[in-house]
């Protein structure tokens, strides 16, 4: 009777081993992938999972998920050079970790662009330069400066913003019934500043305003 | 019954529930650890965070959590840095 009840009890030991193995193989397969889904090596990701069948215990992967949780991934860094299409690193292979914005050198100085813009249509011409950082479009002028008139009933007061910065302008929409068009395109407040350098056709209410480089 | 016997079954009734309210509180606070990394884990891949309270079921949540970073697609990319492929 007692070797019988023996048996029972490690078979059960033997089953439960078996399902922790299994549980612990599959959870090495899944960490493998997962790493390699952040650009580190797979077996990294195995290994952390492995580390429980050690002395160590559990305590060192708990680590390692912290650890992995709040890293810098490889993964990200690729998506960053591939947005602005900078050439490899000469450092392709690093360690995981390592920077890689030294590839982005600034650009050059010399091709500063020191032109002004032109806003004209509806009967009014609006010149401006980067010498202001910012210039409101208002159909009203209130003597403030850097206000650009458009006298139009459909045309707010103040109806845009426009930012200038380093040879860029961006417009931002601040509400107004009239609305905002960049090329066609709605402008809402809620979009913020866009950048409309290579835009040709901007609409104020119901005033169209093409812009041009002097 | 005597009242002897109605004394032992509300104490073992009284330990009883304690500790299964420990147990409860342990297990919380053990997936609350495994939930905070993976919640970062699951945002940065591109999935929403509260993938990650997947840790409260006991046994498999773990394992189903593992399975969605594992063999799902990352919305936000995966893989090493386009550059240093070639």
């Amino acid at each position: 009777m007692m070797g019988i009840d023996l048996a029972a009890v490690l078979g059960l030991f033997g089953l439960t081993s078996a399902f922790a193995l299994v549980a612990l193989v599959l959870a090495a397969w899944m960490c493998w992938r997962i790493a390699d889904k952040a650009g580190l090596p797979g077996w990294a990701g195995a290994a952390a999972i492995l580390l429980t069948l050690t002395g160590i215990g559990s305590l060192v992967s708990l680590i390692l998920l912290w650890v992995f949780a709040f890293m810098r991934w490889p993964r990200d860094g690729g998506v960053r050079l591939a947005a602005v299409g900078a050439p490899a690193p000469a450092s392709a292979g690093a360690p995981a970790g390592a920077p890689v914005s030294p590839a982005l050198a600034p650009p050059a100085k010399a091709l500063a662009d020191r032109r002004g813009w032109t806003l004209a249509g509806g009967g009014v011409t609006l010149a401006f330069d980067d010498g202001r950082a910012a210039y409101t479009l208002t159909g009203e002028g209130s003597g403030a400066p850097g206000e650009l008139v458009v006298s139009d009933p459909s045309v707010g007061r103040p109806h845009a913003r426009l930012l200038t910065a380093a040879g860029r302008i961006g417009l931002e929409d601040l509400g107004t019934p009239g609305g905002t068009l960049i090329d066609g395109a709605r402008l809402l407040p809620s979009h913020g500043p866009r950048d409309i350098t290579a835009v040709r056709v901007i609409k104020l209410g119901n005033v169209e305003l093409a812009l041009s480089r002097t | 019954m005597p009242d002897t016997a109605y004394y032992m079954l509300s104490w073992l009734l009284g330990i009883g529930s304690f500790v299964l309210l420990m147990l409860a509180v342990a297990h919380v606070v053990v997936a609350l650890v495994l939930i905070i990394p993976t919640w970062r884990i699951c945002v940065r891949a591109g999935f929403s965070g509260a993938w990650s309270l997947l840790h409260l079921v006991p046994m498999v949540g773990s394992f189903v959590v593992m399975a969605i970073l594992a063999f799902g697609d990352w919305p936000n990319g995966e893989g090493k840095p386009v550059a240093q492929r070639s």
